[in-house]
């Protein structure tokens, strides 16, 4: 008995489970259901259909080349059972599987840190073009008027422009919370 | 030489009923149907021409088909010849086909004679007649037939039946009187079931069974009994036997009952012998002398021995058999079957095609060189071995120690696997996580090990598994958050906006859309964006009188400086929304006016007369449907 993979998204096949396709010139296809095999039947590319691991790796967005999987290998010559073997085989391909793991992850997670920079850089955007969606102008300006109402002196009144200007993330801030839903 | 020996291929004779039905059917479906008169003369002429001719040679077809198929009794092996005539009357056969012959020709000549009548039909009528008549007859020329018909499918039926012999064949031809056993013999020789029973004449005609001998066919002839008068006395069923004995060049086993119990006694059977010597000539000939379980050729009495002894002087051998005991029938078997060899042997050297023959036979004998023998060889040393070993030591296997150990045995298919004795009994475990262990298995797989461990500890020093996620101190947290707010913002407006736009539905005229642009609207709006909209009393925005719930409303009739009550709704009318002031209302009523007139003047039909230029348009009311009903229009 033998787990196969799916030709098509690469997935485990289970004794008991998908359907095979034997072609004219004896090339053997494994699906692991239906979805995949019909895929197939439409001719569809398993290198261009984005959920298969087939995609991903050829997009680089899984680990493809590394040395902790040449240790998962189909070997056509025949060992001859050995106890020893056997036991620390199945030690090593546990600490290997740890290892290759810890590989993948860091792989995606050097994906994903990319994304942190372009973030940083859009909200900017959107903070400093957009930020009249939410938050109007005149917002404040009443209060300001209250308290400068007879003030001479003009630096003082810019200065306490600027003040209202950075207190707008505050004011926000309680506005805010006026709508969200309790 | 057409000899057929299997006369199941003639083809079916039908009743004279049935002949004309088939016929007259076939001429109906096969020929074209539909004449009116109104058609031209010679096509007319032609259709019904046509249908006299195809009834002819119908009939001609088919009655040729009959006359050739049934066997010419002048062209086939006289054997069948014979045995026809005797079951079926060779006259009264020829007569039959002979009938049926006249009968073809006759339509013929009907067929001809009225085609040259319909040349000269003048009317669809006449012409109609014409044809009436001339399959009348061949009708009735069938009828006539039907006689002749019935007899001949009798016939086909019988020659059907008939054993196939074939007589060029080596056969053996067993005859005698009724009972004496020959029935019982060819059961016993072939797997011929022939019916065997104590009265005489069970067997009423010839069967056939086949054997073997040397690697070579039999044909095994079983004939009816003969009793002993002279041949024009004889019935169907003995000249059956005697047809049989005259064509067939077969070796010949004449049986005699030497236990009396056919009810004939040993004279009269050797007086029937004599009588039926001639049809012997020629031919290889064996007495067998069966029931031989009831009494023996030695207890017979001087008389009866002296008779049989006379067989033997005349050279014909004489041999015993009991077919109930079976004793003695083998025998009789090879003896026949090695007369008739070395018979048919000798014919052919005496014929003409002998010299083909021998000149293909050669057996090639290897000329030996000199004296010497030379047998097979075998070292001593190899005799020597064979001695030693003994005999064969039988090696222990399961089935003996099954039997050894009854109840406690179990079939243990691993006791003999090439392993270490603790090793050949381990569970061997397959699947791990979804991964198959037999494609770990590898013996390098602990260098290999060592070598990832090392990369990744040196990886792992290096830092690089150490990445530090960098946290937003809080105004970029801030910042994060109000482009959040911002995002879902613009999506609600793209959605309402999407909202706005319903395609098709009918929309609400301006007094319906009041509630989009209200005060109240206004207010929330802005408290959402953080503008302080409390005591806004003198703001332009807000009503000058705002309606309060303790004053009720006074409903007062609006009117206009016309003094026309309107609506309510507050909506500027049509005819002045847009325009500025009342000259420009007198110019746009005046070139609404002009723009009319024309069309009015023309009396053309306008927008609001409904008009419908066709009042039943072709393609609803007329024309089948090309799928479903047209009950309803």
């Amino acid at each position: 008995m033998r787990i196969e993979k799916c030709y098509f998204c690469s997935s485990n096949v289970w004794p008991g489970h998908g359907m095979v396709f034997v072609r004219n010139d004896c090339k053997i296809f494994r699906f692991c259901r239906s979805k995949c095999k019909n895929a197939f039947k439409k001719k569809k590319n398993p290198r261009k259909t984005k959920w298969t691991k087939a995609f991903r790796k050829s997009a680089g967005k899984d680990l493809a080349i590394d040395p902790s999987f040449e240790f998962e290998k189909r070997r056509n010559v025949p060992v001859k059972y050995d106890r020893d073997l056997w036991q620390k085989s199945v030690e090593a391909m546990k600490k290997v599987e740890i290892i290759r793991c810890r590989r993948q992850a860091l792989h995606i997670n050097n994906r994903h840190s990319k994304s942190k920079e372009v973030q940083r850089r859009s909200d900017n955007y959107e903070v400093t073009k957009n930020m009249g969606l939410i938050r109007s102008p005149a917002a404040g300006l009443k209060q300001l008027a209250t308290q400068l109402d007879g003030e001479k002196d003009m630096s003082l009144v810019s200065s306490k422009f600027k003040q209202m200007e950075s207190r707008v993330v505050e004011e926000v801030h309680d506005s805010d919370r006026e709508m969200d839903v309790e | 030489m057409t000899s057929q020996y299997n006369f199941k291929k003639i083809v079916i004779v039908p009743t004279a009923k049935d002949f004309i039905d088939i016929v007259l059917s076939k001429t109906q479906r096969k020929t074209p149907t539909v004449v009116h008169k109104q058609y031209k003369i010679s096509r007319i002429r032609q259709f019904y021409m046509r249908k006299v001719k195809f009834s002819q040679q119908t009939f001609h077809d088919k009655l040729s088909t009959i006359l050739t198929d049934f066997p010419k009794l002048d062209d086939i092996h006289p054997f069948y010849a014979d045995l026809m005539n005797v079951l079926y009357d060779k006259d009264h056969y020829k007569l039959a086909l002979g009938q049926i012959n006249i009968a073809l020709h006759l339509i013929d000549n009907v067929s001809k004679d009225y085609v040259r009548l319909l040349k000269y039909g003048d009317s669809l009528y006449r012409c109609k007649q014409l044809k009436k008549a001339a399959l009348g007859r061949m009708a009735t020329i069938m009828k006539r037939q039907a006689q002749s018909l019935q007899y001949l499918e009798q016939v086909r039926q019988h020659l059907s039946r008939l054993p196939s012999i074939d007589p060029n064949t080596r056969t053996l031809l067993i005859c005698g009187f009724p009972n004496v056993g020959k029935s019982s013999f060819i059961n016993k020789i072939t797997r011929a079931d022939v019916e065997v029973q104590p009265y005489a004449f069970t067997t009423k005609s010839l069967f056939v069974g086949h054997t073997d001998h040397r690697y070579l066919r039999w044909q095994v002839v079983d004939t009816p009994g003969i009793l002993d008068h002279p041949l024009e006395d004889r019935n169907t069923i003995e000249m059956q036997a005697i047809a049989a004995l005259a064509h067939l060049r077969a070796a010949i086993l004449y049986v005699m009952d030497i236990s009396e119990q056919c009810g004939h006694t040993i004279e009269q059977q050797v007086a029937l012998f004599e009588s039926i010597k001639p049809l012997f000539a020629n031919k290889p000939l064996l007495v067998v002398l069966n029931k031989t379980d009831v009494i023996r050729l030695e207890e017979l009495n001087p008389e009866q021995k002296a008779l049989i002894q006379g067989f033997i002087n005349d050279d014909i051998p004489v041999m015993e058999m009991s077919t109930f005991s079976e004793e003695g029938v083998m025998n009789v078997k090879t003896e026949a079957c090695e007369r008739l060899l070395s018979h048919r042997i000798e014919v052919k050297i005496k014929s003409k095609k002998v010299e083909g023959i021998l000149n293909r036979l050669h057996v090639a004998l290897p000329k030996p060189r000199d004296g010497c023998t030379r047998p097979a060889f075998v070292p001593e040393k190899v005799i020597e071995k064979r001695l030693e070993k003994g005999p064969k030591i039988k090696k222990k296997t399961e089935r003996d120690l099954e039997v050894e150990l009854e109840d406690d045995y179990s079939l243990d298919l691993k006791k003999n696997y090439d392993l270490p004795a603790d090793f050949k009994y381990d569970v061997i475990p397959e699947f791990w996580e979804g991964k198959n262990i037999a494609d770990y298995i590898d013996p390098d797989i602990m260098a290999k090990l060592e070598e990832l461990e090392r990369e990744e500890e040196l990886r792992v020093e290096s830092g690089v598994y150490e990445k530090e996620e960098e946290e937003m101190d809080d105004e970029e947290k801030e910042i994060h958050r109000l482009a959040g707010k911002i995002r879902e913002k613009k999506a609600i407006i793209a959605i309402e906006g999407r909202i706005g736009r319903s395609g098709g539905a009918p929309v609400m005229p301006r007094a319906g859309r009041k509630r989009e642009r209200s005060v109240s609207r206004l207010r929330s709006e802005f408290e959402e964006l953080g503008v302080d909209m409390s005591n806004k009393s003198g703001a332009h925005f807000s009503r000058t009188k705002s309606r309060s719930a303790s004053r009720p409303p006074i409903k007062k009739a609006r009117a206009d400086s016309a003094g026309r009550v309107s609506s309510s709704s507050r909506v500027t009318p049509r005819d002045q929304s847009g325009i500025r002031n009342v000259e420009l209302k007198a110019k746009a009523k005046k070139m609404g006016h002009k723009a009319q007139g024309k069309m009015n003047q023309f009396g053309k039909a306008g927008e609001a007369d409904r008009h419908i230029a066709v009042k039943m348009p072709r393609h609803l009311y007329s024309g089948k449907r090309g799928i479903g009903k047209t009950d309803r229009r």
